[in-house]
């Protein structure tokens, strides 16, 4: 099976420093399980994604697109080319606009069935079963035919050790770009050094004391004010009450009803 | 001048009880005679109180006499507040339309807080339209002036829906377009935004008629922007719609069918979370156990017959006798969890900081004084030991029942 892995020239949050986002190794690790795996970067410099070599990579190509110009259509055009079962990229990128619209484009692009989320990929062949995150843990496995671009959900398996070896075997071919225009002029963005907004207090009264917003804070103020009270039942009793509550809210599944 | 010397024991006399075997006393009763009454200051204060105002307020100007009876709300509160009024918007000079997760038919409370910014948007002229696949309940509360019910895509066809909601939102002609930043929502917005050909600006913390603010460039800096056709806007950054209820009218929209995509999607089935691993950050349900617990394998026997995530409180941890990674609170994890059961946990203050997310706490503790069965909405004041055994028995008892 023959995979491309889309890369991007990510920047640490912290650091500031040149890194390839998580999630992306993450993907490299979905990859490197299933078959051929090829990295594809297009951007400015190649150096920026020389870390994924280590990270269980052998080949990289890497399109040159001037800085600041779209790199979908040369990343559309080249895939195009290249025809993989599978294209695994981060859901997000990490130190630019943090978007996440590239996946989108290049599925439009090339009319590519789009699965998001996926923290594992299974399979081979005609057909491919990916687990997609729904949070909290639970998942969607979804099996699919033909070719299928996925997002890497960050829930997914950690990427492997960077090896120093590997990096300094890996290659990084530069393949030819086909020319794109520039877009249209993007809107006007005004960009301010990052200010922290106050975290909403969820259930706090609008106007309302300092003490109700720690009381809302803290949770008191939500259930407890209505909260029933049973003082010395009988054991029986409390194990009654506690079920019919837990099934009220429905955390537990109802006894009438047969289980799976 | 001389007063009268009192006599504390013909006082005590005079306002005893008659006709009872052990001595009571009538101290309401007024004295007669001894001088003037004594002053209420509570009573005066109660006077003063302005009467049907959920927030106390009282009106100083009133001196009320302490000897008068204190006027009481005869209405009861509920008869004093009168239904609210609907609002209604006519003809809104422009749409703000919101796309909702709506998970289960429900407006989650993301959900709730992209009405409130699409709210904020539509100011006074403008009017919030909100598209829903499917029924859903409680759109006019949540700030809704018009609703488009649409129809719902069998099994997980995202593609199709994208599809079903661009063609909706081309028909319609919103000024703007709000989706939650959310897993689904934040999909859906994209996949909507590459098929109208539109820029959309993702995971707004501020949204205003006057710019939209994310942070960008790992939250170093914040671009604003004028507002877009398209945005998302992300989970706790902008409040809910607290206002009066709002009309929700269905609005019918003609909008073409989409040509059905090819069948490229085989299946997809839903594989829900095992408690058992689940990390506890991300658990629905937690059971937790405190000092006041010895019996651990009862505990243990408890959690796996709920499907609950097991918890512990530090002291346990830090006693060995729970993992480390199972504690809740400031220095282990904070929850995220719907439902949070303690067992014999008293509620340090830390321990409450790990639980302020939880939406229902169940607490079983011998204290009544204790912190959370303050916090609990369901408080039980009971020995955890004793019912521990009595809940595994009523569960068995109820499995036994239904094969």
């Amino acid at each position: 099976m023959k995979i491309v892995v889309l890369l991007s020239a990510g920047r640490h949050p912290v650091s500031g420093a040149p890194v390839l986002p998580r999630m992306e190794a993450q993907a490299i690790r979905i990859a490197a399980s299933l078959g051929e795996v090829l990295g594809l970067h297009a951007g400015p410099d190649a150096d920026a994604v020389r870390e994924a070599l280590g990270l269980g990579l052998t080949r990289i190509e890497h399109i040159a697109v001037a800085k600041g110009l779209d790199p979908v259509p040369a990343l559309a055009a080249r895939l195009a080319a290249l025809a993989p079962d599978l294209v695994l990229a981060g859901r997000r990128g990490q130190g630019g606009a943090e978007s996440g619209v590239v996946p989108y484009a290049l599925a439009e692009a090339l009319d590519l069935l789009l699965i998001p989320d996926v923290v594992a990929v299974s399979g081979g062949g005609d057909t491919l079963t990916l687990d997609q995150s729904l949070g909290r843990g639970a998942l969607r496995r979804v099996a699919v035919r033909g070719p299928v671009l996925a997002t890497v959900h960050p829930d997914a398996a950690a990427p492997l050790a960077y090896a120093y070896g590997k990096a300094r075997r890996g290659t990084i071919e530069r393949v030819g770009a086909a020319a794109t225009a520039a877009d249209g002029p993007e809107a006007a963005v005004e960009e301010r050094p990052y200010r922290r907004r106050p975290k909403l207090v969820k259930g706090a009264p609008t106007g309302g004391s300092a003490a109700e917003r720690l009381k809302a804070a803290t949770g008191e103020g939500g259930s407890a004010t209505k909260g029933r009270l049973l003082v010395e039942p009988d054991p029986e009793e409390a194990a009654r009450e506690i079920l019919a509550y837990l099934r009220q809210i429905g955390v537990i599944a109802d006894a009438s009803k047969p289980k799976q | 001048m001389t007063r009268p010397r009192r006599d504390p024991r013909a006082e005590r006399a005079s306002i005893q009880v008659a006709g009872e075997a052990r001595p009571r006393f009538d101290r309401t009763a007024r004295r007669t005679g001894s001088g003037r009454p004594r002053r209420d200051p509570r009573t005066e204060r109660a006077g003063q109180r302005v009467a049907a105002e959920a927030r106390p307020r009282y009106d100083l100007s009133q001196t009320v006499r302490f000897d008068a009876p204190v006027a009481t709300d005869a209405q009861p509160k509920t008869a004093a507040a009168p239904p609210p009024k609907i609002l209604i918007v006519e003809a809104p000079a422009f749409l703000v339309a919101v796309v909702p997760d709506a998970p289960g038919g429900r407006l989650s409370s993301h959900d709730r807080q992209v009405l409130g910014a699409a709210r904020a948007l539509a100011g006074r002229e403008g009017g919030v339209a909100i598209l829903t696949l499917g029924a859903c309940e409680g759109v006019g509360p949540a700030g809704a002036d018009r609703w488009l019910p649409l129809d719902v895509v069998e099994g997980y066809d995202p593609a199709t829906q994208a599809a079903r909601v661009a063609a909706a939102l081309t028909a319609l002609a919103p000024r703007y377009v709000l989706f939650p930043e959310s897993l689904d929502g934040g999909d859906l917005a994209r996949r909507v935004a590459v098929r109208m050909g539109e820029p959309v600006f993702t995971n707004a913390e501020v949204v205003a008629a006057n710019g939209l603010v994310r942070p960008a460039r790992g939250r170093r800096v914040e671009q604003r922007i004028a507002p877009g056709l398209l945005a998302t806007v992300a989970p706790d950054a902008v409040a809910e719609y607290g206002g009066p209820p709002r009309e929700a009218r269905p609005l019918p929209v003609e909008a073409e069918a989409p040509t059905p995509s090819l069948k490229r999607i085989v299946s997809a089935t839903r594989v829900p979370a095992d408690p058992a691993t689940v990390p506890l950050a991300l658990a629905e349900f937690v059971a937790s156990v405190g000092n006041g617990i010895t019996d651990l394998d009862t505990f243990r026997q408890v959690v796996a017959a709920l499907r609950a995530t097991p918890g512990a409180s530090r002291v346990l941890c830090d006693a060995g006798l729970m993992p480390r990674h199972t504690q809740v609170g400031a220095s282990g994890t904070v929850l995220a969890a719907t439902c949070y059961f303690a067992l014999g946990i008293s509620g340090a203050p830390q321990h409450l900081q790990g639980v302020a997310g939880c939406e229902h706490v169940v607490a079983v503790n011998t204290d009544l004084h204790a912190a959370m069965i303050e916090r609990a909405g369901l408080a039980i004041v009971q020995d955890a030991q004793v019912v521990m055994p009595a809940l595994l028995r009523l569960l068995a008892d109820e499995a036994g029942e239904s094969v």
